[in-house]
């Protein structure tokens, strides 16, 4: 079956199990859910324009709160970064395709499952409501009895499930499928922090996975592990959720990092300041997020040695931090820096990330963090550093590597012109809310009243939220356009550093012709000078014909596991008669697996 | 299963194949996934506001004898390996039988129990002892009926695909699985069983 | 620049720290004097200044105390901001290329791959500088009591879907939305919810603490009220407090007012409270009448209902609204939702979801406009108003 299907239209892509197509997939359909997150922002914001205002009421406010800061975090940030993982991992270490091209296959379609299950919810008219970390016992069946909850809850679950297969892939690609040469410290930096992002993922996610089916089984089966009048905790939701939540804001901002890392240093023409320092601290970002949860909690009423812990603890993450930003602006000095778009996105990185970080370092300590929990300051926090930093580091990202995978560059004229919509937005809509978060604004309210010296900022930060609306929307022109009218791009078009700019704009199917061997980090960059430092143009990656490489199939059934598995969680939603929609899901996985399992691969 | 050629294609850089990498990694990932269902199962034993408590329930010479056979299983599966690296298909085949076997055996001994305790009177919802016991105990057999199907599709395809085949990775794989299954079973039995008595 | 001057930022550091913050916030009303087509703005910045939530002019030693922290804290990151942004921009100005420049045909910059002494450097600095927030953050930690002092009046607050219940044991007094605090007198407060998990916030008096759900999840938090020279107005000085987290479809709308008397006023406030309402006309008559309905989940101290209470507590069924004593009293209707008049008292009875969505009161939209008007006169007095 496997080997007649064909190479080209709707039927290959859906089989594909090439990594650079998987890329793209992750990248449009991540891209797809950041106009739902965009939308559901705006229309937030339209709320909080002026006092009392009666745009949409109370629920439907709690529900855009969940689903837009759900879909931005698992459906927007998680799979974009996954769509560099996927296109660049491989390219970037030399290997033909990931280590299991199925697997992959089969996270995509499970996360485009769960998205969509997520997003259901909109057109059953039942939001979940109970905010991006859906506090116990508020989402319990007592207090949220529709099944808006319930689309979250398993939503979530799918997405994670999809993560964590992901997770086990790149983690083995990244430590087994080097190309010769390239040991551990001469991987590009991209490739350490993607490495570090897996290892929080796949350490992380069964937390979450615990939590969740502890969730349901209090919303579908009347258990009560979160509900204290049967004897549960409402505090052991909190704990759970954030034990894997902090690592989750790492695994958020650590592509970004090696994103913002790999631009820097190619439009500085100077290699990455402090390589090596740079590892370490990503693994020590990575150690010391697993330790620091309960700073989430500090107004939970922990007792003082906890927070005197958990404060000092999270405090300690700023030193790590602190060192990658000033080795970030090391890299800068005295390099021949060139001001294109990504190069802009990234260098906003650094500025705005380290605002994100120091708000981050005064609610570390638990007495401010009493007035600053679920205020606005807080709002701003995370803002500057997943929508400052993460969001405009992807973006850089995205103008990056555009060329590489269409052979075409963006339009540069309109991505300038996005950048500094976005910068000026950004900023009108989040700095304002520190100063909301100072005068007692809390968050997550729909409504508040016109006597509380809040309205100027809330005004300013809507208009803000309509000029960043703008540069989304020129953004996409700007994709479409490029597609199809964008300057072709070379192989080596931005005078790269590594691997992938040794191949075809966009690469070939087998990727590497030649199996690549590196002596030193940035191989391709010192290649390009001789020894006196006179430019010599390296060779690049000759392109031969496909059929002397031998590609892995494509398949039909990752799609259908994948299936199975959105049956299985669709079952919960049909009260008793679902158990049997959740049988024959499982049915459907079983089929998926067998027929994967005899197919040749 | 594992399939036969994903990932055999290349020399890896750490010298163990993907395969193997991979459910070593899963495993880590499991660690942490029972780590949480028993630490939640610690924090909320005594929780239970009604139905019977874990002293007055457990019968631990029942619970002794499957976890004898849940280990004996797991020597059974250090044979089957052995016998299908030298190439010995009879003692390839009867071990791995006798995996499944010793599987099918402890997810009886697990039904028995569960019925049992619903008998008198632990239901999933009666407290949140009992809710966290199911949990942590049925998502444990949950993993052995995984590795049974494993093993048994194994020993089927070892009937289909004659005398000839020998799936030395894809068992290892299954085998570090069954393993790691086994030993997660007696931190279990260690923590949940055994602690009642101290 | 009121707030530069407030005195109740004790120590330089502080300040410097906090005037920075109120600063940022007032240097555009300080321009906007200039101009006057700004005359909006600066009505906007001056509220700013004096919003009524706001969190750094704490009034309690507590709350300076965390305004203590605050300042130095921003003062240490507004620091180590300046030396990310001076050398980042410097960078950026200093080692731009022309546009237009082929890059492929200049000589690449020295290929400098790191500075150990100099990483080391920033490594430390940081550790430095943490030590400035931490050890005071320690020190603030530890200054929070787990167990009530002996002398302390204790309040027990009860979150409920949306809105305060407060309880003073050793009065017996029970009251919601309007929480009644003595001047210069510790206070402990024993914080519990009686549905999901909500927040007790008053930003003038201290940070928030979470009111969570569950016989064991008691949550506590501690301060020493202001002295009476903060209170301006007659009645008592009103300070107000919102809930802080999500708490369901009207979690914006749980809202509470605290108000702070002598302690002279304190002490009559205490006695008069339970005083049941008078009924000295025919309207105020039919108004106790119709208040048989509302006690199915209402109390009225010193009233029949108050029985009714104690025997449905006994049942394990505790009325679901809140205690309606002295409602005449409070200065707002539906957890800080609305004024406190007739106009809106008739609203909120006849349809309490128009004004608060979700709300489980019944509507009584049925009723008259005589009844309602006989319910108000009987329920809208107030025995503690001319204290």
């Amino acid at each position: 079956m496997a080997k007649n299907l064909p190479q080209t239209g709707i039927i290959s892509w859906i089989t594909t199990v090439d990594h650079k197509r998987i890329g793209i997939m992750y990248a449009v359909t991540a891209l797809f859910f950041l106009l739902f997150g965009g939308i559901e922002a705006i229309l937030m914001r339209t709320q909080l324009m002026v006092p009392n205002n009666d745009f949409v009421t109370g629920s439907t406010f709690n529900g855009l709160v969940t689903l837009h800061g759900t879909t931005m975090i698992f459906l927007f940030v998680m799979p974009l970064s996954a769509a560099f993982f996927n296109y660049l991992t491989p390219l970037m270490i030399g290997a033909p395709d990931v280590a299991y091209p199925r697997m992959n296959a089969l996270s995509y379609w499970i996360f485009l499952f769960g998205g969509l299950l997520l997003n259901f919810s909109f057109v059953a008219g039942m939001l979940p409501d109970g905010g991006w970390f859906n506090y116990a016992n508020l989402s319990g069946p007592k207090y949220s009895p529709t099944h808006g909850i319930d689309f979250w809850v398993l939503g979530v679950q799918v997405v994670g499930l999809a993560s964590l297969i992901a997770a086990i892939n790149f983690f083995v690609t990244i430590l087994n499928m080097r190309c010769k040469g390239m040991t551990l410290l001469k991987m590009p930096i991209f490739i350490w922090t993607t490495l570090v992002t897996q290892v929080l993922l796949i350490l992380s996610l069964p937390v979450i996975t615990v939590a969740l089916v502890m969730m349901s089984f209090d919303r579908s089966f009347g258990t009560g592990f979160f509900d204290p009048e049967m004897g549960g905790q409402v505090i052991m939701w909190q704990h759970l959720f954030w034990i894997f939540g902090h690592p989750e804001v790492y695994i958020l901002i650590l592509p970004a990092m090696g994103i913002v890392s790999e631009i820097l240093a190619t439009f500085s023409r100077k290699p990455l300041f402090g390589y090596s320092v740079m590892v370490y601290s990503t693994c020590a970002i990575g150690f010391l997020g697993f330790a620091v949860w309960a700073h989430h909690m500090f107004t939970t009423g922990l007792g003082p040695w906890a927070q005197a812990l958990f404060s000092a603890g999270t405090m300690l993450i700023a030193v790590p931090t602190g060192v990658k930003i000033f080795n970030w602006i090391s890299t800068l000095w005295g390099g021949q820096i060139s001001f294109t778009t990504p190069m802009l996105f990234a260098v906003s990185f650094i500025a705005m990330f380290t605002m994100g970080g120091l708000s981050g370092v005064m609610h570390s300590s638990p007495p401010i963090d009493y007035q600053h929990q679920d205020s606005y300051f807080v709002v701003a926090h995370f803002h500057y550093v997943l929508y400052g930093g993460a969001v405009m580091a992807l973006f850089g990202g995205i103008f990056y590597w555009f060329p590489k995978v269409t052979g075409r560059f963006m339009d540069e004229t309109m991505g300038k012109i996005q950048f500094w919509l976005y910068m000026v937005g950004f900023n009108l809509t989040f700095f304002p809310m520190h100063f909301l978060g100072i005068q007692g604004m809390p968050r997550r309210i729909y409504t508040y009243a016109g006597d509380q010296g809040w309205n100027l900022w809330n005004l300013m930060a809507t208009m803000g939220a309509y000029i960043t609306a703008l540069g989304g929307v020129l953004f996409f022109v700007n994709l479409i356009y490029s597609c199809f009218n964008g300057k072709r791009a070379g192989a080596d078009c931005w005078d790269g550093r590594t691997l992938e700019w040794t191949l075809a704009s966009p690469p070939p199917e087998y990727n590497f012709a030649v199996d690549p061997e590196v002596t030193q980090l940035d191989d391709f960059w010192v290649r390009k000078f001789d020894a006196t430092g006179n430019r010599v143009e390296p060779a690049l990656q000759p392109e031969i014909d496909p059929a002397t490489k031998h590609l892995p199939n494509p398949s039909f059934w990752p799609l259908v596991l994948a299936f199975g598995i959105l049956l299985l969680a669709c079952g919960p939603f049909f009260d008793a008669k679902g158990i049997w929609l959740s049988v024959f899901g499982l049915g459907v996985m079983l089929l998926g697996t067998y027929g994967w399992s005899y197919e040749e691969a | 299963m594992v399939s036969d050629h994903e990932g055999a294609l290349h020399a890896t850089n750490t010298g163990i194949d993907n395969r193997k990498f991979g459910m070593w990694v899963l495993i880590a990932s499991e660690c942490f996934l029972f780590g949480t269902l028993i630490a939640n199962y610690l924090v909320n034993r005594a929780r239970g506001l009604s139905g019977p408590k874990a002293q007055e329930i457990y019968e631990i010479d029942i619970t002794t004898l499957s976890t004898f056979d849940l280990l004996m299983s797991s020597v059974a599966m250090v044979l089957a390996l052995h016998g299908c690296q030298n190439r010995d298909v009879g003692k390839f085949r009867f071990w791995t039988g006798i995996v499944v076997l010793g599987g099918v055996i402890f997810l009886g001994f697990q039904y028995y129990e569960f019925s049992h305790f619903v008998h008198n009177g632990l239901g999933l919802t009666t407290s949140i002892f009992g809710s966290s016991f199911y949990l942590l105990t049925g998502c444990h057999g949950l993993h052995v009926l995984a590795g049974v199907l494993w093993m048994s599709t194994i020993l089927a395809t070892s009937f289909v695909r004659g005398d000839k085949w020998f799936p030395d990775v894809p068992l290892e794989v299954a085998g570090l699985y069954w393993h790691f299954v086994d030993v997660v079973w007696i931190v279990i039995f260690t923590v949940v069983y055994l602690f009642v008595y101290i | 620049m009121e707030i530069l001057k407030k005195s109740t930022w004790r120590d330089p550091l502080q300040r410097l720290g906090l005037g920075w913050m109120a600063f940022s916030t007032s240097v555009f009303a300080e321009g906007s004097k200039q101009a006057k087509a700004f005359d909006e703005v600066e009505y906007q910045l001056r509220a700013t200044l004096e919003s009524p939530m706001n969190t750094i002019a704490g009034l309690t030693e507590w709350a300076r105390g965390i305004n203590h922290v605050y300042g130095i804290t921003t003062l240490v990151v507004t620091l180590v901001f300046l030396a990310v942004s001076i050398p980042l921009i410097m960078a950026i100005v200093k080692f731009r290329v022309p546009e237009g420049t082929d890059l492929k045909q200049l000589k690449p910059p020295k290929q400098v791959h790191g500075n150990v002494q100099l990483e080391f450097v920033w490594a430390v600095i940081p550790v430095i500088l943490l030590l400035f927030i931490a050890v005071p953050t320690w020190e603030a930690i530890f200054e929070q009591p787990e167990e009530a002092p002996e002398d302390a009046l204790v309040v027990k607050v009860i979150g409920h879907q949306w809105w305060w219940e407060f309880q003073y044991p050793k009065y017996g007094i029970t009251t919601a939305n309007e929480l009644h605090l003595p001047a210069e007198t510790p206070v402990f407060f024993e914080l519990t919810s009686a549905d999901v998990i909500h927040s007790f916030w008053i930003p003038k008096m201290g940070g928030k603490k979470d009111c969570l759900p569950g016989k064991d999840a008691m949550n506590s938090m501690f301060f020493v009220t202001p002295a009476a020279s903060e209170i301006k107005t007659l009645g008592g000085e009103y300070f107000q407090g919102q809930c802080a987290e999500l708490c369901g479809s009207s979690h914006a709308l749980m809202r509470f007012d605290t108000v702070l008397h002598t302690r002279e006023e304190f002490g009559r406030w205490t006695q008069v409270h339970n005083q049941p309402p008078q009924v000295t006309s025919a309207l105020q008559e039919k108004g106790q009448e119709l208040f048989a309905q509302c006690a199915v989940c209402h109390t009225l101290a010193g009233t029949p209902s108050e029985e009714q209470e104690k025997s449905m507590l006994a049942l394990g069924t505790p009325k679901q609204g809140p205690n309606l004593s002295n409602l005449g009293s409070r200065k707002m209707l539906g957890a800080g939702t609305r004024w406190n008049n007739q106009r809106n008292f008739i609203e909120w009875v006849k349809n309490p979801q128009s004004i608060k969505p979700g709300a489980t009161m019944t509507a009584f939209g049925h009723l008259s406009e005589e009844e309602l008007l006989a319910l108000s006169a009987y329920l809208m007095q107030s025995t503690v108003k001319k204290i």
